[in-house]
């Protein structure tokens, strides 16, 4: 039995800027070492194991918490992903990646779960809302410069994202938005800028198309923008 | 460039447009001719070249933040169904 427990041992925390410069496990779950990966589990690796839940967990459980009402229920439907992923390993085709499969399961788990506690209401409203990118008032609205920016956005000069992030203020602002987004905006943005995920993959996952998953991705980076600008103009010191 | 051709060209496509397009246009899913109408607009109008940097930056900054690693709280029982499926019958 492979003893080896070292991914377990770090208790999950925001990384800090003082160790910032440490870059998170790569665990190669695309392609061909999905089928090394997928051997090393169905062989009964318990150290491939943890890799894999270790590096996906934070993920799915941010994913569950757009369709469920809170964490705990979120941390249930996580841990039913994961038992079915298990008792799934032999049935697992490999006609999609691993991951790909992991987080189909998840999204269909937890909208169902979603459903059954009568939360969908709130998305299906969502999902015709308007397509404006933030505050249309920021654009004119009419005569020669119409959809031209009134109140252009402020440059953010020499913040750079090391910057910003240093300060535990705007890393809490970033994920209270980040927390906010509705279900449908949320899965894209962990998709695609957290996990990293490539665009086919995550609308195979998602089951929308490109263009679909560009304005989602869109609207959901753009209200973090928001809640940086908001932060920022906040440090600003009064004139 | 005359001003009034200036004009012209920032207005083949509005700004309300190029913000909307921003991420596709950073992720490179447009077009030749949109991501050339694009171009030319930021090329040009400060208020977009900002708004389309600063959501470069809110997808570095996310990437950044995302460096965590979670464990679940029942990870032993986990651990325990991916053991136990290798000795069912
Ligand atoms: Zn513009």
């Amino acid at each position: 039995m492979n003893v080896d427990a070292s991914p377990l041992t770090k208790s999950a925390r925001y990384r800090n800027s003082a160790d910032r410069t440490a870059v998170s496990c790569q665990l190669p779950t695309e392609g061909k070492s999905d089928n090394v990966l997928l051997a090393r589990l169905r062989q009964g690796d318990e150290g491939a194991f943890a890799e894999l839940v270790t590096h996906h967990h934070s993920a799915l459980i941010r994913m569950a918490m757009g369709h469920v009402a809170n964490r705990e229920v979120a941390e249930e439907v996580v841990q039913e992903t994961w038992m079915a992923v298990i008792t799934g390993l032999d049935r697992f085709e490999g006609r999609s990646s691993l991951r790909t499969w992991i987080f189909g399961i998840l999204i269909h788990k937890a909208k169902d779960r979603g459903v059954r506690e009568k939360r969908h209401v709130t998305f299906s409203s969502f999902e015709g809302a308007s397509d404006e990118v933030g505050d249309p008032s920021r654009f004119h609205q009419s005569g020669k410069w119409v959809g031209h920016w009134a109140l252009p956005p402020q440059p953010w000069d020499d913040q750079t994202p090391e910057k910003i992030l240093a300060s535990q203020q705007a890393v809490n602002a970033i994920n209270r938005a980040i927390e906010s987004l509705p279900g449908t905006l949320k899965n894209v943005l962990i998709l695609r800028d957290v996990e990293g995920v490539e665009a086919k993959e995550a609308c195979e996952i998602l089951k929308i198309t490109e263009t679909n998953l560009y304005v989602r991705l869109h609207r959901a980076r753009e209200r973090v923008r928001q809640a940086v600008e908001v932060y920022l103009a906040g440090q600003q010191p009064a004139l | 460039m005359a001003q009034e051709e200036r004009d012209q060209v920032v207005a083949e496509i509005t700004c309300h447009e190029v913000a909307q397009w921003a991420s596709a246009y950073l992720e490179e899913h447009v077009g030749d001719e949109r991501k050339r109408q694009i171009a030319v607009h930021l090329a040009m109008c400060a208020g977009c070249e900002t708004y389309v940097k600063q959501i470069a930056t809110v997808r570095d900054m996310i990437r950044q933040l995302s460096q965590v690693e979670d464990v679940p709280s029942n990870m032993g029982r986990l651990r325990q169904a991916f053991v136990d499926r290798l000795n069912r019958p």
